[in-house]
């Protein structure tokens, strides 16, 4: 299944939709988005992860090369994932930890940290 | 179900074809689905590993993945090729960069028996699938 990417404004928050699968196949590609967001100075973001079908360790190393980019301009990136078969990727791996999960993208939105 | 071999070339558009076609393999072994999303991440992140060993050793030839049920409630993958032993393995620090070692942590979280082969250059990983049951907790808690 293709990788798919699109973002956009919700106030002060970008919000980056990844659909389909992220593997070390598809991973580079949102990378690349991910650093030409940043790049575009969009330092809060929030990626929905609501339609990823698969996701291995390439996709996790890509999100925590956002997150360490978004930080080093004091920004933020959280996440939206509602899948128990993606959670369970970043329960195993201990990344629960590092990034910010939201069951809804409402949620995440309100989330003021 | 007899086992089946695969061979494909190293190269990482591969990956989703080898992922369709194991847990092809595990449907008609009798997997139930929570046990092929646990088998399809495992798989993928061994045969990743695999070839992206390949291309550091520039090693010839293709992956090998040997699958089948020996059992009405086992599954079992064998992906032969270059690759690593990971930390602890052989008792030394894997140098392996932090997206293989999260690989690690998933094959070795979702997997019921993972058994890895060295040396680098002619590594084969073994992984063991109870076809019905999920992962025992234990394997996860332990991470």
């Amino acid at each position: 299944m293709e990788l798919t990417l699109n973002h956009r404004k919700e106030g002060d928050r970008t919000v980056l939709e990844v659909g389909g699968e992220v593997d070390v196949y598809t991973a580079p590609k949102l990378r690349e988005k991910l650093v030409e967001l940043v790049g575009e100075g969009h330092y809060q973001i929030v990626v929905d992860m609501t339609k990823v079908e698969f996701l291995d360790s390439t996709g996790l190393g890509v999100l925590v090369g956002g997150l360490k980019r978004v930080r080093s301009h004091d920004g933020s990136l959280s996440l939206v994932c509602n899948q128990e078969r993606i959670l369970k990727i970043f329960r195993i791996t201990g990344l629960t930890k590092v990034f910010p999960i939201h069951d809804s993208l409402d949620e995440a939105l309100q989330d003021t940290d | 179900m007899r086992d089946v071999e695969l061979h494909v070339p190293p190269d990482v558009q591969y990956v989703g074809l080898v992922r369709l076609v194991v847990t092809a393999g595990a449907r008609q072994a009798g997997m139930t689905n929570e046990r092929i999303e646990d088998l399809k991440i495992a798989v993928s992140e061994a045969t990743t590993n695999a070839i992206q060993a390949h291309r550091r050793e520039q090693a010839d030839g293709p992956i090998t993945l040997q699958f089948g049920s020996a059992s009405t409630d086992q599954f079992h993958v064998t992906i032969l090729g270059a690759g690593y032993i990971p930390t602890g393995v052989d008792g030394s620090e894997s140098t392996a960069a932090g997206e293989r070692n999260l690989g690690l942590t998933l094959i070795r979280g979702l997997a019921d028996v993972v058994d890895f082969q060295g040396p680098t250059t002619k590594a084969s990983v073994h992984m063991r699938f109870t076809v019905g049951l999920t992962p025992p907790a234990a394997n996860v808690d332990s991470l």
